[in-house]
Parts: structure tokens; sequence; C-alpha cells
């Protein structure tokens, strides 16, 4: 026994020399800072720097004006301060988080400051932030939301406004006038700003122009349908049209196997009810000056809290999408997002409406056959839409077109809890310059897609095409993206988002009631009638009053 | 004497606190919140029996108890019946029996949770493996009867070896001079198996369908990794959706009130079955 007592107390002595090794091996880059030592900025004698983003080693230059007076060559404004950043879980290379991971050395260099990134699955997310919010626990002082979190978050207090600090030339310059009216809704309550510019979501019509660009297909079309292949899509039926000509035929060489013509993602209690609401907004949100139960809405009335969704304009919509569905694949029923994508990026199929990093995925040849080969434009309208006022439907000579904002419109926010906000304010408000945003939208895996005026080539924007080329893009790709995605957020009529106590739960009846329709199992009416009995049965369960209050603010209704 | 009955006290009391923390207190307390309007943060308000009214007038909670039953009174027997089968099997000599009863028993030491995403893979309609395989076109994943389906086919691949392995342990323990005795009477394996095993294992087949019961009950882990309980709610059950009411909806209260429906159900199931066994002891 007694001889195996040393390689025994060598081993335990090495275990724990590895585990204190482990610890407090962080290192201070703010202390390192403040002793003019820098590994990921570089100060220019004009008082701007050049970030390096952390891995992939990318410079992004400010100049002193976009980077604010409290910053400068050894000022640490932030020395010994440490905030924690709820965020969801795409890791240091994914979506919405990798941002953080890139710019965080950088930052802390900058600020004297550490930066914790908490990490949580997207399904946690409300429920980890609101418990810790709700409790006075304090443990994040920022937190990632998604859009429709803002009314749980600003209603009772829990998040600061930052409209002081967007004047304050102390800290990184950021505009909001670039934002569109759209997205700045959704960064705002009750006229207060909330949020620093980040990700623009929505979603736009995305197809294989080689395709649909191609004479001997359109002659094919005739000659199968008796009529002209109506490309450019202007309607929903249009697409429809075209997705069932081309279903199960082989017009992709890629592979041997038949195609389809669109595909969408309806697993259930994920984002299936997305591709719903960005397909029907133009059969039912009519436009015009003021917000009342027929102009301007869509999900419940302004007056009542009676739930819209089972409104004959909701409904002919929902048919239309169990139509397209059928020109899909049908285990579509069961995809989430990324196998959907995944379908339409490897070729096989014609269309899919989607968000922006569609876009961005394609231009990724790891994954992508059809760089080079994308279409992209607003969603298409309808002739018909229900008019939730008079109660009828009209018919216009050109189609009702709607801009959408669906999807998270993933913003950082401060918790009112935080005892750092400037520091924290100091975080959004970098990722926010002019320089760090076109470098998040340029390249797509950072899953903040583009929304602003910086984001467009002009004449819609200030963005450079050699930014966006440099990043991988194909030019022609980008410019058909990035027009589209322009009209989107900056139409005329836009569908208005939900951002009430309890969206997440009137979405996820939706989503459920939508997924027993594409499958079969329920009818459209049924489904939707269904869907707004549990709608009624949730606002009756969180208050009605509260629920209505909340529903004029967030839609901005003055009776 | 009274030292000796301190020591022992001593040595009982970290069992008796975790069961006190663990399981006592979360039981008494999830019962109470049942009886409340509950959500973090925010007062509770007391309404008695009203979410158990809510319960009752609930179709998602009654589509959910029904896809529960379905799927617990098909998984747990095919399970039975299945590791029966495979413990007779194993109970007579055969090659490479240790190896094949190892590489058996090896789904169950998987966690759910990633062998949900595993079989997402193979059950991938568009060229996944099962169809690749099978050379089929079976809409695994997409239609609502094939979703049920290929649940239960993950919980039995997953479950069976547990209930083969109880099986194989209980028939080593019946002695052969039965089986001697018997076969001077009788050359017929399956009267051999209705009338010596089948009775000598009947305690043992009922703590097997006890406990298999009480888990297939509280499934969770398979169905929301595998389906998100669809399509539509066609696998949703009972756990999953108190999950979505009290963990994603945040309503504490309602979803102590399913949880509660859930115990009662399965501790009726269990009463049931202990005087049963009772009753074949006796």
């Amino acid at each position: 026994m007694l001889r195996f007592w040393w390689p025994t107390g060598v081993g335990c002595l090495t275990v724990v020399a590895v585990l204190l090794a482990g610890c407090g091996g962080e290192k201070d880059r703010g202390a390192a800072a403040a002793r003019g030592e820098y590994q990921f900025l570089a100060w220019h004698d004009d008082g701007g720097v050049t970030l390096t983003t952390f891995e992939d080693k990318e410079a992004i230059r400010l100049t002193g004006d976009q980077l604010g007076t409290m910053f400068g060559k050894g000022k640490v404004p932030f020395a010994g301060k440490r905030i924690a950043i709820l965020v969801l879980n795409s890791g240091p290379k994914g979506g919405i988080s990798g941002p953080l991971y890139r710019l965080r050395p950088a930052w802390e260099e900058l600020t004297g400051a550490r930066l914790d990134i908490v990490e949580v699955p997207i399904a946690e997310l409300l429920n980890k932030s609101i418990t810790d919010l709700r409790l006075g626990g304090g443990q994040f002082d920022g937190f990632m939301q998604a859009s429709w979190f803002m009314g749980e978050y600003a209603t009772p207090g829990f998040i600061a406004p930052i409209d002081d600090y967007i004047k304050d030339k102390r800290f990184p310059r950021w505009d909001p006038a670039w934002m569109p009216p759209a997205l700045r809704a959704l960064y705002t309550w009750e006229g207060k700003w909330y949020g620093t510019l980040n990700d623009s979501d929505g979603q736009v019509l995305y197809w294989r122009h080689d395709i649909l660009s191609d004479p001997e297909w359109h002659r094919r079309f005739k000659a199968e349908t008796g009529t002209d292949m109506p490309f450019p899509v202007r309607t929903w039926q249009d697409v429809l049209d075209i997705a069932k000509f081309f279903n199960g035929k082989n017009w992709d060489a890629n592979d041997a196997e038949p195609d389809t013509g669109i595909v969408m993602h309806f697993r259930v209690n994920e984002q299936g009810m997305f591709h719903f609401m960005s397909l029907s907004a133009p059969f039912v949100v009519i436009g015009g000056d003021k917000v009342t139960r027929g102009t301007n809405n869509y999900w419940f009335d302004p007056d009542t809290m009676e739930p819209l969704i089972n409104q004959p304009g909701h409904v002919r919509a929902l048919g239309m999408l169990y139509e397209l569905s059928k020109c899909g694949p049908p285990a579509q029923s069961a995809w989430d997002l990324g196998t959907a994508w995944d379908w339409f990026l490897r070729g096989k199929s014609i269309f899919v409406f989607s968000w922006g990093d569609v876009g961005a995925l394609v231009q990724d040849e790891t994954r992508s056959k059809i760089k080079g080969k994308l279409g992209a434009a607003i969603l298409p309208g309808s002739f018909d839409v229900y008019d939730m006022n008079k109660r009828e439907w009209v018919k216009l000579e050109t189609p009702n077109v709607v801009g959408n904002t669906v999807g998270g419109s993933w913003h950082g926010v401060i918790s009112a809890k935080s005892k750092n906000p400037e520091l924290v304010y100091s975080l959004y408000a970098l990722m926010a310059t002019e320089p760090v945003s076109l470098w998040n939208a340029n390249n797509g895996w950072t899953g903040v897609d583009p929304g602003a005026s910086i984001h467009f080539l002009p004449p819609d924007g200030t963005a450079d095409l050699k930014g966006y080329l440099a990043a991988g893009w194909n030019e022609s790709d980008l410019k058909l993206y990035l027009k589209a995605y322009h009209d989107n957020f900056f139409a005329k009529t836009m569908m208005p988002y939900l951002r009430i106590n309890g969206a997440e739960e009137y979405w996820r009846a939706l989503d459920q009631n939508l997924s027993a329709t594409m499958v079969g199992t329920l009818k459209p009416q049924e489904a939707l009638d269904r869907t707004a009995a549990e709608w009624a049965e949730i606002t009756r369960r969180r208050g009605r009053e509260a629920q209505l209050k909340q529903y004029q603010s967030a839609i901005g209704y003055k009776k | 004497m009274r030292r000796r009955g301190t020591i022992q006290l001593l040595f009982i009391l970290p069992a008796v606190a975790w069961v006190l923390c663990f399981t006592l207190f979360p039981l008494v307390y999830s019962v109470r919140l049942s009886f409340y309007n509950a959500r973090v943060g925010e007062p509770e308000q007391f309404v008695g029996l009203a979410n158990y009214a809510t319960f009752l007038h609930d179709r998602r909670a009654w589509e959910s108890l029904g896809v529960t039953l379905v799927f617990v009174a098909c998984g747990v027997t095919v399970q039975l019946v299945l590791g029966m089968a495979l413990a007779l099997l194993f109970h007579r000599p055969l090659p490479g029996r240790g190896v094949l009863r190892t590489l058996l028993t090896a789904p169950l030491f998987a966690t759910p949770i990633a062998v949900g995403f595993l079989f997402r893979t193979i059950f991938y309609e568009e060229g996944g493996l099962a169809n690749g395989l099978l050379g089929t076109r079976i809409p695994w994943l997409s239609d609502p009867r094939w979703a049920l389906a290929s649940v239960l086919l993950v919980d039995i691949w997953q479950w069976t070896p547990f209930c083969f392995l109880i099986f194989l342990a209980a028939l080593q323990g019946i002695p052969e001079d039965y089986y001697e005795a018997a076969r001077l009477e009788t050359r017929s394996g399956w009267t051999l198996f209705r009338c010596i095993t089948l009775p000598i294992l009947m305690p043992t087949v009922i703590l097997v369908l006890l406990l298999r019961l009480t888990e297939a009950f509280k499934v969770l882990d398979i169905p929301y990794t595998l389906t998100g309980g669809g399509p539509g709610t066609s696998t949703q059950v009972l756990s999953l959706y108190a999950y979505f009411v009290g963990l994603r909806n945040l309503n504490f209260g309602y979803a102590s009130c399913v949880s509660v429906v859930m115990l009662i159900l399965v501790t009726g199931m269990i009463l049931v079955l202990f005087r049963r066994m009772r009753q074949v002891y006796q």
C-alpha cells in the first residue's frame, strides 16, 4: 500500500495545480489598457480607434466622434466594474450572441470593465429574465431581448429608458433616425427609447432567380397552364400558381430527386406562426392615418380586446397558406427553421419566405448551392382585403402590399436594477455605431439583419458595396436582398407587432392550431375559431383591462 | 443506549432531510399552489378549486391526457411483452449471450434528450436512416399518427431493456426442479410458461408494470425533442402540457393543478396494482 502513496500524491497535486491554473486565469484587459497595453485596440492620432474582433481578427475603424468623448487612449472610465448580459444561446459564432463575444475584448479594453455573457435557450429567455426582474435578483444588468418581450419589461418599469444617453456625447454615437418608423416602434415604448440599433427582423420572399427568369421555363409554364408565368409575382396567388407548376419536377440540376415549389417550417411550438402572420397581413391590414379596429390593426379590437384572429381575412389567408404548403415537402410539417432553410439552400425549392438570415446563408458555399442565383422582394400582396371596420371584403385595383417586422429584432435593453446602466449602454451603443453595425450586417452569421439606412446601398441608404463584397456577398444577390428589405421596412402599410404580456402564450395557441391545419386535422375556420377562444381565455386570466391598456400602448391606439 | 440512539438518528438524518426537502416539501407546495393564481413576482391570489374547474373544461388538457393514456397503454404493453420475450430467449444457452446482453441494455444508459435528437435525424423523412434502410417514405414526424408511433418506438427502444433485465434476473431465480417435474407431464413450452413461469413471475411483472407505468406517465424529454408535441398536439403528453403552462406561460398555479391531477391518476393506478400484488402473494 505504502509504495503507492507517492504517485497518488503527485497525481492529486497535479489535479489541484491544474484546477488552480484554470481559476483566476481571466485576463484583466482593463488593467492592461490603463497601462497603455492594447491587444484589440489601435489608437489613431485623430482620436479614432480601430477595433479588432476576437478570433477572426477583423478590423473596424471608428472616428473619435463615433466613439464618444469618454473613451480614449489610456482612459478606462469603468475600471473595476463588471456586468452580465443575458442572451440567447447561439454561441460565440452564432446569431445575436456571436457579436458580443467578438467585440468583448475590445470593449473591455475601452472601458476597463468586464463583461459576462450568459447564454440561455430561446425558450427559457423570457422566463429567466422575468424571474430575475420580478424577484429583484439583479443577476443581469442587461438583456438581448426579442421585441415581443417589450410589454412585459417596459410596463412594470423593469427596464431603463435610454433617451438621455442617446443625446449624451460621452457615449458612442448612433442615430435613431437611421431606423424606419416600423423598427423604431419595436425599440420604443410609449414614446421612450429602450433599445439601441441592432437586429432588424422581417420576412421577405426569396426565389430561385435563375429558374424564374429562364425563358425556357416561361415557355413550359405557358404550355402546361395556358397562361403566362406571373413573374415578378405581385400576389400570393401568383406564388401559388408558380409553386404548383414547379412542385414535383426536377428543375434543379443538383440531384436526381424531384424538387418542390416552396418550403416552410411548421414544427409546432417553434416559429411556424410567423409564416402565417406575414402571409396574412395583406389580407387583413389596411393602412391609414390612424389606428382603428380595421386600419393598421391585426390582433385584437382596440376598444374591447376581442380577438380578431378568426376574421374572414385571417381565415382566407390560412386557406392560402394551406394550399401553398401542399406545394412543399410533406415533411415540412415537422421541420424547424434550420431544416427548412437547408432545403432551400440545397436548391430544392423555388420559393421560401423568411428572414434576412437566408440571404446571408445563401452566400455561404459550405451550405449553399445557390449563391448568385437568389431573387428577393417584399412579400406579395392581395387584391382582396377584409375591412374589419366595415366587416366586408374590399377589392382593390392594385395589390395591398404590407410590410412586416415579424421575428425578434433582437436588441439590448438595460435592467432598471443594474448598478451600472451607463456601462451597459456603452456596450450597446458601441454595437450600434455605424461601422460596427455595418460590420454586423455585412457578416450574415452575426444574425444582425439589415434594416437601417446605414445598411442599405444608395439611393436607399449610405452603405458601401465594397464592405458587403469583402464579406463574401454576391453582388446580384446582395442588391436584390437589400432592396427587398428596404421596401419591406419602409412600406407604406406595416403589420403591427404584438408586444403585450403573454405574447408568447397567444402565439403558441395560434401555432398549435396552425400546425393542426397544416396536417389536415383542422379546417382553417375551425383552427382560428379555436385560437380566438383560447386568446379570449388568456386575456381573461391575465386581466382584460390591463391587457387592453397595454395593447393600446403597443399599437399606438388613441380613442 | 441513549448515545447509540443519537448516533442512529444522526446517520438517518441526511436521508430524512433529503426526503423532506426534495420530495415532501415540493409536493406539499405544489398542491398548495394549485389552489392559487400564481405568477412569478406577482402576489398570489387564492382561487380555491377554480384551477380544477378550468381543467375540467380545458380541451387541451383532455387532449394531452388522451395522448398520454394511449402512449402509456401501448408503450408499456409492448415493453413488457418484448422484455419478457427477450428474457426468455436469453435465459437459455445462446452463443455470444454476454455481448448481446450488453448491447441490448445499451439504450438504457442513453440520455433521453440526446436520444430524441438522435432519432430526429434517423426519422428525417427526406433521406434519413429509417426510410433509407426500409426503402419507404413513411412520414415519421409529419403525420399525427406516425408521429405518435415514432415517439412510442423510441420509448420502447429505450425502456424495453429495463424490463428485460428485471425479468431475466427473476427467471434466473426460478428453481429448475419445477420445470423438471413439469416436463414429466408436458413438453409444451407454452404450458410451462403459463403454468409455472408466469405465476411465479407475477409479482415481478406487477412491479415492472408499476414502475414503467409511473415513468411512462411522466414522459417529457422524448416528445419534447422528437416532435415538440406535434404535429398539432398529436404527441403533446400531459407533462409537456404542464411544462408549457408552467414554464413558458408562467402560469404556475394551473401548472401545479395539472401536475396534481397527474399525481392523483398515477396514485390511483399504483393502488390498484398494489392490491393486485397483495392478492397474488396471498
